[in-house]
């Protein structure tokens, strides 16, 4: 679906690259996880996906064409990106925010309405109670719905999420990462998912590739990955939460 | 109290006036912002998009708002050649760019980055994400901008009657010229109100235009969606009322710049300049034709000096004016000057004539030279008689001039170079403060307008040009040749008027107005009246 081949990003040549020499592919229908610290490439990694960056040197293709050669325009429109700062568009109401792309499109308003009522449903929000609001009137968790809702607009193959829940309290990351899992089985979409947190990784993740300063660690699924870690980082990265669990065990 | 209901009195009985000038003033306020608008926001648009542009840019645009506004008139008015509403509407809307520029661009820089990142993200064009998202998220801060413009826009078109595009400030200019305070007030006051309302207007609008929230109760969402269309529509509201205004007062009432378009081969367009004299000249020439012609008579009074009247007469922005020959031989044919009065005349007449298509009629009959004037007073202490009297004590005076004294080689420069005259102090007077500023001891000696009724009335003493330096200012009406050709009998009527008005009797028309508080064209019909001018021939 998304293949990388030794790809390297620098922003500025006199520091080190944000990405560099990373190669992997992302496999159709398989959720991704890029896990690692601030800093270390992912969300660069996410936007080199749909051109929104262009690597220094190296490949990324969607689909087995170059990116570089595509239309961005329309390939963006073909994958959907959840955004880090969600970035609803503060001056459209929902249904406006859920249909964009369809309408970017050019598809007719009253397309675009069913289109976003039917998204709306889809990622656990009542359109009736909450299509015609701003988003400023909804709650961080109904608003990273909405976020998720205006991705999968155009009806894409693959979502590109970038730590959408890094900004929600406990309760509602819990939920809403239930709610992905359970959308994925019904949609059958590719999802490339970018975050911090481990445990978010290991619920998620049909495979999860770690990243550390911009190089690749390693990649494979989260058992691979805590039975046999392939450099002292990733095995690192493990331990100190196993060590956690394994003490929360105890005093219960 | 009573002074109140006196103006109030006042300003009604110029009602239709005052609303075919307001009509005026938001016609010229409504075009200019809107031309501002439509060039502003994709200028700014720019300045936002070409990093490299935005310096000059709104460099360029901050330049033209530190042109004074009365330079700016001119400049327009020599560029363009004409005068009226539309250098008036091009000075305005130059003024009206930064305010909108400016605020394009910090508007489209204030949207968050997390949405022009989303934007870019899900797959808009730069044209979608200009026209979708970056240009309704800045329009807050674009429509605060074009409020500055339009309120600016008010208060800067009250000047636009110096060049003959009416408005408000025609009543300025007026009370200005006539020392009449009321006058002052009838513009000063509706234009401040206007601007008031032109704010609100586009409060409203913005208001009206921005987005709807759920939260307001059944009742409050009724309300709104009557009133926001309204709110929306109040601008364009204005605007029409504006014209209406205009429309429904312009038809009783002659003289407004926005009617050249319609005047058509059977009107004459009089003009006259800033100052007491030039208004009852004005006034003669205008109802002297009314009363004997068919022409229709449109006043072009108050233009902002003689540069004005004359750009404005070449261009046929008017058909003729009242000119000094001094004047013209000096100011406008830059010649030396000469004492001798027949030759000034023949020479300007010959000049215009083949310079200018124009030709001056015969002399009213005054001469309205400049004249050093002191005070009485002072003349008898210090013995004073003549300007060369004034030498010797100079340097301990302070002068009041004209801004157009201190400029004209015939006036001041030529003066000092003529009599070796150098004041201790040089301020620059209104024409029509400087009497009152040497009554009051502000000033000691001022270059007052020989014809001038405040002489007498001020007790000032005008000291005789012994070395001849000043040239004649006869009078006589300059009309242009094609209005001449056009009416042929033009001649003869303003023809009834040479001869007929000597120095006493200007300065006692002057004086009629200035002290009595009489306006212009009652005086003139007295005048008129009683010669019998204005009865037409058995």
């Amino acid at each position: 679906m998304i293949s990388l081949w030794h790809v390297t990003k620098a922003f500025d040549p006199t520091e080190p690259p944000a990405v560099d020499d990373v190669s992997f592919d992302v496999r159709r229908g398989e959720t991704l996880v890029l896990l690692g610290s601030s800093g270390c490439g992912k969300t660069t990694l996410l936007k080199l996906m749909n051109g929104l960056l262009r690597p220094t040197s190296g490949r990324v293709e969607v689909d087995g064409e170059e990116v570089g050669s595509q239309d961005p325009i329309s390939l963006r429109r073909s994958i959907g990106y959840v955004f880090q700062g969600i970035g609803l568009f503060p001056h459209m109401t929902v249904e406006e925010n859920v249909g964009i792309v369809p309408r970017l499109l050019g598809r007719p308003p009253d397309e675009r309405r069913l289109r976003a009522h039917e998204l709306l449903r889809v990622v656990g929000l009542d359109p009736a109670a909450h299509a015609e609001r701003y988003p400023e009137e909804l709650s961080g968790g109904q608003q990273q719905r909405v976020g998720v809702a205006r991705a999968l607009g155009g009806d894409p193959e693959c979502l590109l999420m970038d730590e959408p829940f890094g900004a929600l309290d406990a309760l509602t990351r819990d939920t809403l990462q239930q709610e992905l899992i359970e959308l994925r089985e019904e949609l059958q979409k590719t999802i490339v998912f970018v975050t911090h947190d481990i445990f978010e990784a290991l619920t998620l993740a049909d495979r999860i590739a770690v990243l550390h300063e911009g190089r690749l660690e390693q990649i494979g699924t989260g058992e691979e990955l805590l039975r046999s870690p392939a450099t002292d980082f990733v095995h690192r990265l493990f331990a100190r939460p196993a060590e956690q669990l394994a003490a929360f065990g105890d005093v219960l | 109290m009573t002074a109140i209901a006196d103006w109030i009195a006042f300003a009604l009985e110029r009602l239709p006036e005052l609303w075919l000038r307001t009509g005026e003033h938001l016609l010229l306020t409504g075009v200019s912002t809107g031309a501002a608008i439509v060039a502003g926001i994709p200028l700014g648009i720019c300045a936002a998009r070409v990093r490299w542009l935005r310096s000059p840019l709104t460099g360029a645009v901050g330049i033209l708002q530190t042109i004074p506004s009365l330079a700016m008139l001119a400049i327009l008015l020599a560029l363009l050649g004409r005068i009226g509403a539309v250098p008036a509407i091009i000075a305005l809307t130059l003024y009206a760019l930064l305010p909108i520029v400016r605020n394009t661009l910090a508007g489209l820089e204030g949207v968050s980055p997390e949405v022009v990142e989303a934007a870019r993200g899900i797959g808009m064009t730069p044209g979608q994400r200009l026209r979708l998202v970056e240009l309704p998220l800045a329009l807050p801060v674009i429509v605060a901008g074009v409020r500055t413009a339009a309120v600016v826009s008010v208060g800067i078109a009250t000047l636009s009657a110096f060049i003959g595009a009416g408005g408000l400030g025609d009543f300025i200019n007026r009370g200005l010229a006539l020392s009449n305070t009321d006058l002052i007030l009838l513009g000063a006051i509706p234009a401040a109100v206007l601007a008031l309302i032109v704010d609100g207007s586009i409060a409203a609008l913005q208001w009206g235009a921005s987005p709807r929230r759920s939260s307001a109760t059944p009742l409050a969402a009724a309300v709104e969606r009557v009133a926001r269309p309204l709110a929306v529509a109040s601008p364009l509201v204005l605007l029409l009322a504006g014209g209406v205004a205009y429309l429904a007062s312009s038809g009783s009432l002659a003289g407004s710049p926005w009617s050249a378009a319609v005047g058509g081969g059977s009107t004459v367009r009089i003009g006259s300049k800033n100052f007491t004299e030039q208004l009852v000249l004005g006034e003669l020439m205008a109802q002297l034709v009314e009363a004997r012609t068919d022409l229709r008579v449109e006043r072009r009074f108050n233009l902002g000096g003689t540069m004005i009247c004359h750009g404005a007469l070449v261009s046929g922005g008017i058909d003729l004016y009242a000119e000094y020959t001094g004047t013209a031989l000096t100011a406008i044919l830059e010649r030396d000057g000469t004492s001798d009065a027949d030759q000034a005349y023949e020479t300007v007449a010959r000049e215009y004539r083949e310079r200018f298509a124009a030709q001056w009629l015969e002399p009213f009959g005054f001469d309205n030279t400049y004249a050093i004037t002191v005070r009485r007073s002072d003349a008898e202490a210090r013995n004073l008689r003549t300007v060369s009297d004034l030498v010797s004590v100079a340097a301990s005076l302070r002068a009041g001039f004209t801004a157009e004294f201190s400029e004209r080689p015939d006036g001041y420069a030529g003066l000092q170079e003529a009599y070796g005259l150098a004041f201790g102090e040089v301020r620059d007077l209104e024409p029509a403060l400087m009497y009152q500023a040497i009554a009051r001891g502000e000033v000691d000696v001022v270059a007052a307008f020989a014809t001038d009724g405040r002489i007498a009335a001020f007790d000032l003493q005008p000291l005789e040009d012994d070395r001849g330096f000043f040239p004649p200012y006869q009078a006589a009406a300059v009309i242009r040749t094609a209005a001449l050709q056009a009416h042929p009998e033009l001649a003869d009527v303003l023809g009834l008027l040479a001869g007929v008005v000597d120095d006493t009797t200007m300065q006692r028309l002057n004086y009629e107005v200035d002290e009595e508080g009489r306006t212009p064209a009652d005086i003139a019909r007295d005048f008129l009246e009683g010669r019998g001018l204005l009865e037409p021939d058995r």
